[in-house]
């Protein structure tokens, strides 16, 4: 009789234990702008994090656990993204945080994340701080950051012998960090070449014939900008009628080589600009980019695709490679495993530096120009520009 | 509205008070995170209805207030690493003396001028923030500021909070049921009339200002050191106009609405963000609502239903 207890017991416990590992699920929760000013950026990374989540399920899981999305609409807003992020590690009970658009998101989603001892995975905020003076254990940046950027800009004004230097950058934390990062980036590549006018046009502004003739003016041979988004489509605009593109070459940073963006200004596109994207759809670094690129094009019903997913799908699988490393779910164990962890992308290898915690993101970058069957400019000749700050 | 509250209101007191005391014993961190935000909103919607309800003045700048103390109490308790009494007091103090500035310009006007002028205000701060760079942190915002170890734990701090925002509620609460008060309404309902008896229209509008922003700042306060950040977007016009929902929603001829307000909206809000990205369909929804059929917000209507009630038996 007690042996009969006692083997039902057994069996009891063993059912409950499957049926408790059947039931828990690794969380992934993502914080992207989904509604608003920033979806335009937000809901394409959406669909990268979707694709990330759904490449660990099909490859079996993650040490046997099936994981999920958990999302959230941050509205590029920080203090509804520190909320967003509390409440899916405190009532959703998420592993790791994936996501962070602008600068301050990131930096507000990397306090919670430090608060909460959760793993935050940054996939697009630049900001240099995230890394630097406001790192922390459980934070780590897939994305670029603006001393990588400004230091790849400072290498195409040496390709192109830039002598003086006109500088634009927007009035905010990206805009100023950018400038340093240049700044410093010309000292190591161009230390005789000076920026002679420096301008700050604020965020979101749309007119800019001040900066425009200031920059005709200056006598500068080239123009280094920021102006993410719709900032270089307004500042392109209205600088061709002054012929602002035919005497002054222009090295845009903020991912003007996008096809977000050359899709949107098709023929107004100018001349003379040299541009970067993390990943371009018509340039395959490596064969798995053309499957994702198929996949993603599956998915968005257009074969031009758009950069942003795959930034999305680079954290994702950045978290799943230390989990399987580590072999838990254990922050400081996946934290651990993330130091130096190395992993293939669609646009090439990437590792985290062990002690800075910021990936070795570089970009693509060239100049954007027009070619026989493209629907707009694209980028030729391509250039990876590795994230090495190379004397 | 400046009724003293009856016996029936003493024991809901009690019993909230009882409630609030208890929620960390459910053993939810969810729940405590979610209580402590709704107080300190529910101060900010509580100290906006002194302009509102009882001055009858609407302003669009609230957000300013809450801003300046959030950013004064994280300066102070980062940079210069005062102690936190002394941080909360000259964050109260700084908010107090800058809203007393731009009260004496805003109470030379009344109507959609003071409303517009106080929306000035705010964006003039928004803008300070947003450029001084060095000392805000910008659009990076204020991140990481350091609060005692002893409130480094989530518990503490939400007893910290209760503690902080009952008690400004009861001072709010003496303030609103005062004489002072009573000559606000008078003012609000007939300004010329309220002159011709003796009352300094002006001043008795620049006081109610005064303590509007004032415990703003306290919530402003609250709300950096529970975040342990300040961002830009809180002293933006759209937080001005969240809270002015607020307080709309739990009903500004009532004490307590606004605060019945806050936590309504932000529970809306959360949940609704659960389901779906269109919140702010559900929020003009809820404002046309508003509007059209609930002008005395949800107490007015609780009350509606509780008069139709009586009537009937």
């Amino acid at each position: 009789m007690r042996h009969r207890l006692l083997v039902s017991l057994v069996i009891a416990g063993t059912l409950l234990a499957i049926n408790n590992l059947h039931a828990e699920e690794i969380k992934i929760g993502m914080l992207y702008p989904i509604t608003g000013g920033g979806a335009i950026y937000g809901s394409p990374a959406q669909i990268g994090h979707r694709m990330g989540v759904e490449e660990i399920n099909l490859d079996g899981g993650l040490l046997g656990l099936q994981a999920i999305s958990v999302e959230r609409d941050t509205k590029l807003n920080p203090a509804t993204a520190a909320a967003a992020a509390k409440e899916m590690i405190t009532k959703d009970g998420v592993h790791v945080l994936i996501g962070g658009l602008s600068s301050s998101v990131g930096l507000a989603v990397s306090e919670v994340a430090r608060q909460e001892k959760v793993i935050y995975i940054a996939t697009i905020a630049k900001t240099i701080q995230m890394t630097t003076n406001k790192r922390h254990n459980y934070v780590f940046r897939t994305a670029s950051h603006t001393d990588f950027e400004g230091d790849a800009m400072a290498q195409i004004a040496e390709k192109l012998n830039a002598k003086s230097i006109c500088d634009i950058q927007l009035d905010y934390a990206y805009g100023h960090d950018l400038a340093a990062g240049i700044e410093k980036g010309l000292a190591r590549h161009l230390p005789d070449t000076k920026i002679v006018l420096s301008l700050r046009p604020k965020l979101r502004a749309t007119d800019y014939n001040v900066f425009i003739t200031q920059i005709m003016g200056a006598g500068c041979d080239v123009v280094t900008g920021g102006l993410w988004g719709p900032h270089f489509v307004d500042f392109a605009k209205q600088a061709t009628p002054f012929g602002l593109f035919q005497q002054i070459k222009f090295i845009a940073g903020g991912e003007i080589g996008s096809h977000e963006i050359a899709s949107t200004m098709g023929r107004d596109y100018p001349d003379n600009v040299w541009a970067n994207s993390y990943e371009l759809w018509y340039h395959h670094p490596n064969e798995e980019h053309k499957k994702f690129h198929s996949k993603l094009s599956a998915q968005l019903g257009t074969h031009e695709t758009t950069m942003w997913p795959v930034l999305a799908v680079i954290g994702v699988r950045m978290y799943a490679a230390a989990v399987k490393q580590a072999g838990s779910l254990d922050p400081d164990l996946v934290a651990e495993a993330l130091r130096g962890m190395s992993i293939d992308t669609p646009v090439g290898p990437r590792t985290i530096d062990p002690t800075t915690h910021q990936t070795d993101t570089g970009q693509f970058w060239g100049p954007m120009v027009k070619k026989e069957g493209a629907p707009y400019r694209v980028m030729d000749p391509i250039t990876y520009i590795p994230a090495l700050l190379s004397e | 509205m400046t009724d003293p509250i009856d016996r029936a209101g003493i024991i809901l007191c009690l019993i909230s008070l009882a409630t609030l005391i208890l929620i960390p014993a459910v053993g939810s961190n969810y729940l405590v995170d979610v209580t402590t935000e709704i107080l300190i909103y529910s101060l900010f919607a509580l100290s906006l209805n002194v302009i509102i309800g009882y001055s009858g003045n609407v302003s669009f700048g609230h957000a300013a207030y809450f801003a300046i103390g959030g950013y004064t109490n994280a300066i102070l308790l980062t940079t210069y690493a005062w102690p936190l009494v002394a941080s909360l007091l000259a964050s109260i103090t700084v908010t107090m003396f800058i809203t007393g500035i731009v009260a004496y310009f805003c109470t030379r006007l009344t109507d959609i001028y003071f409303a517009m002028l106080t929306l000035a205000f705010s964006m003039l701060v928004w803008a300070i923030a947003f450029k001084w760079r060095s000392v805000t942190g910008g659009d990076d915002g204020f991140v990481g500021i350091t609060i005692p170890e002893i409130l480094d734990q989530r518990i503490n701090f939400y007893y910290f909070t209760v503690l902080v925002v009952v008690f400004s509620t009861w001072i709010l609460w003496l303030i609103c049921h005062s004489a002072f008060a009573r000559s606000l309404l008078a003012v609000r309902e007939n300004p010329t009339r309220a002159g011709f008896v003796g009352i300094n229209t002006r001043l008795m509008r620049w006081w109610a200002f005064v303590v509007a922003g004032t415990f703003a700042g306290l919530a402003g306060a609250l709300f950096a050191m529970l975040h342990r950040g300040m961002y830009v977007e809180s002293a933006f016009w759209t937080q001005s106009a969240t809270v002015l929902i607020m307080t709309l929603l739990g009903g500004m001829f009532s004490f307590f609405g606004p605060a019945i307000g806050a936590a309504t909206l932000f529970l809306l809000e959360r949940i609704t963000n659960e389901y779906t990205e269109y919140w702010p369909t559900v929020l003009g929804l809820i404002l046309i609502v508003i509007l059209l059929f609930l002008p005395d917000g949800l107490v007015g209507l609780v009350t509606k239903i509780r008069n139709y009630w009586t009537r009937e038996h």
